[in-house]
């Protein structure tokens, strides 16, 4: 029942051309419910989003030749298929389902969009007060406030697929077969373009220790996730660990098509009056420009260990960050507490990251990334935490 | 909800430690509702990542002057004070949902606790100007707070009371209810969480027997009507304006819930105003208030 009404909603969703290719044009002088119901009968089951082995696939960064839309091609593949328009995302969380901004933002020009986390069940979130402001930054502590998957895809799933702007589904488990069953309902959903997985969970089967932080759990999690859905996957990583590298690297070869680096970094505040924690949940996460230098060492790091694409997340407040990143080997940014202040920056950054190549007269920016790793294969920060206060 | 570029015009301290600023910004003025709000961003020099929410005070459509009222609490309200007339800053708004206002209703009793006067200071002129009558309980401190009556319009009935009773009632706002609450048709309040919690109390057991909620009740006896709505916060008698620390202010990040009879409610975007009903006030209660 459920399947087939989302059939029915892409079927009012797709755009005439694609619409007329895939079936006969619904007959007018039929009632309008008789003539859904009939063109969810009579058209084949709709093609995915073309998804096709691209030529450039394995190859981590942007496509020598591509569609350009303008002077400077700043599109870029993901893996599976993936291909963004240009490498500025916004940050799951930040952004809820990508409607919530829709009346101050051109969200479509974004390089794509990764929801708001999504799990199996609907979850109610954490007790308020849920954010606080610190210096440079804010920590939040929602809970994975989320319909759940179904109210999810009811709610959005038809919008995105009309949507020129890919959405990527952030999804959220406490076991996994809690990801797996998320992601089976997403698996050839139109307007679902891809799955990030926020393995920043406490994992129930093993008594709460997250599965981001244990490396065989975070790969027997991308493993299953993997087998589930042909999607395009992306796994998000925690910064709160001693090295990443390993965690890193276990999840690439686990199957992952893609790593988001990082989420937030674990912290707290207290009350005015210092009575005790002040967010409800006593723990928060701490994101925004007070945790760049931390996500830029992570980028640095992973994208020596793995030989997929590399997306940076952490404090972008404007172009010198992206380019930071980039250097750093990260073929994308996600920007996150940024929108909150300034919501059209996503958008600028997207201009200005044109404009900067254009300035350097450059087709693509290729060029710009991995320019700050190190050149030799052995170099001493390719080994091991070379921090040493 | 638009991005506005808004220019300070005129900044002062109208009591200690509070400053009402206006600012002209025409779209705002225009489309602004008693009980809406904007999220203004603050200079970025100093590691200051968020906006900062204000309620809108006033608005003028003639002029296209907004005013916000608020107390310097941190960094972000102290650099708003610092700015000079003709400096610019960016707003995002108006945003939320406003007060409710029943078209059959002639008396409305209006419950302000300290600054929560910002709220309730635009519904007061929007009423006037529908023809309403108007009474404005104000609870605070003592008498270096009070509201100078000089800010408020003439038609309104304005009674104070302070907890050291230097001026007006001695004793808490709510004490004044009890005179007021059969000749209101509506009430509206914001205030300090316990002000809120006491007249939702008070309220509450009076449930039916107050304001328009007694008024013909023919049409649509029977039909229930989701809570949360307009027609039942019309209904609810008392509709309260909440506050919580907030993160987008557009409903994307969930950030400034407060916990309601059905599960969490996002201030920005279900409230700031709610009916009495709609929330639950012993959780919320438990979690602290922290000012930035």
């Amino acid at each position: 029942m459920k399947a087939k009404k989302r059939v029915v909603t892409y079927g009012k969703g797709v755009p005439p051309s694609r619409r007329a290719a895939s079936g006969p044009a619904p007959k007018t002088h039929r009632t309008p419910t008789v003539r859904t119901i009939r063109s969810a009968i009579v058209e084949p089951k709709p093609a995915p989003p073309p998804r096709p082995a691209s030529p450039a696939a394995g190859r981590i960064g942007p496509p020598v030749a591509g569609p350009a839309r303008s002077a400077v091609d700043l599109s870029v593949d993901l893996g599976r298929g993936l291909v963004l328009r240009n490498p500025i995302l916004v940050a799951s969380g930040t952004f809820g389902y990508g409607v919530e901004y829709a009346d101050v933002v051109d969200i479509q020009r974004i390089g794509a969009i990764c929801c708001k986390g999504t799990t199996l069940r609907p979850r109610q979130g954490n007790r308020p007060p849920r954010v606080t402001e610190t210096p440079g930054g804010m920590l939040n502590s929602i809970g994975l406030q989320n319909p759940g998957v179904d109210a999810v895809l009811d709610r959005y799933a038809a919008q995105w697929a009309g949507w020129q702007v890919p959405v990527i589904v952030n999804v959220a488990g406490e076991s996994i077969e809690d990801y797996v069953g998320v992601v089976r309902k997403l698996d050839l959903v139109p307007g679902i373009a891809g799955v990030e997985l926020n393995i920043s969970c406490p994992n129930v089967g093993k008594g709460g220790l997250q599965f981001a932080i244990d490396q065989e759990a975070a790969a027997a999690v991308t493993r299953a996730v993997r087998r589930a859905t042909e999607l395009p996957l992306i796994v998000k990583l925690s910064p709160n660990v001693a090295d990443i590298r390993p965690i890193a690297a276990a999840i690439a070869a686990a199957g992952a098509d893609a790593l988001s680096a990082v989420n937030t970094l674990s912290g707290m505040a207290l009350r005015a009056d210092r009575t005790g924690p002040f967010l409800g949940n006593t723990y928060g996460g701490l994101s925004g420009p007070a945790i760049k230098p931390v996500a830029l060492r992570i980028v640095y790091e992973v994208a020596q260990v793995v030989d997929i694409p590399v997306i940076a997340i952490g404090g972008v407040t404007g172009l010198d960050d992206v380019l930071d990143y980039l250097a750093a080997g990260a073929v994308a940014v996600q920007v996150g507490t940024a929108i909150f202040a300034d919501p059209t920056l996503p958008v600028r950054l997207v201009d200005q990251l044109a404009a900067e190549c254009g300035r350097r007269g450059l087709a693509s920016y290729e060029p710009l990334i991995g320019t700050a790793l190190p050149t030799r294969p052995n170099a001493a920060s390719a080994k091991g935490v070379e921090y040493r206060p | 909800m638009q991005l506005v570029d808004a220019e300070l015009q005129e900044s002062r301290q109208v009591l200690p430690g509070q400053w009402l600023q206006q600012y002209h910004a025409p779209a705002l003025a225009v489309s602004a509702r008693a009980g809406q709000f904007v999220h203004v961003r603050t200079g970025d020099w100093s590691g200051l990542v968020l906006r900062r929410p204000f309620t809108i005070n006033t608005a003028d459509p003639a002029t296209g002057a907004i005013s916000l009222h608020f107390r310097e609490v941190g960094r972000g309200t102290a650099w708003l004070t610092r700015l000079r007339p003709g400096e610019r800053i960016d707003m995002l708004g108006p945003l939320g949902q406003g007060f409710q206002v029943d078209s059959r209703s002639r008396h409305l009793l209006l419950v302000a606790g300290g600054l929560g006067i910002a709220d309730l200071r635009l519904l007061v002129d929007e009423a006037l100007r529908d023809g309403r009558q108007v009474v404005l309980l104000y609870g605070c401190r003592d008498a270096s707070e009070v509201y100078p009556s000089s800010l408020l319009p003439d038609e309104v009935e304005y009674l104070v009371a302070t907890d050291d009773g230097s001026v007006g009632h001695h004793g808490f706002v709510t004490d004044l209810v009890l005179d007021y609450e059969a000749w209101a048709d509506q009430a509206f309040a914001c205030g300090p969480l316990p002000m809120l919690r006491t007249l939702a109390g008070l309220v509450a057991g009076r449930k039916g027997r107050l304001g328009v909620a007694t008024l013909g009740r023919k049409r649509g006896r029977g039909r229930p009507i989701p809570l949360g709505s307009p027609a039942a916060r019309k209904k609810a008698f008392l509709q309260v304006a909440m506050e919580q620390n907030m993160g987008c202010a557009v409903g994307a990040c969930l950030g400034c819930v407060i916990w309601g009879v059905n599960g969490p409610q996002r201030v920005c975007r279900e409230g700031p105003v709610f009916a009495f009903d709609e929330i639950d006030w012993e959780a919320t209660a438990g979690a602290a208030t922290h000012k930035r």
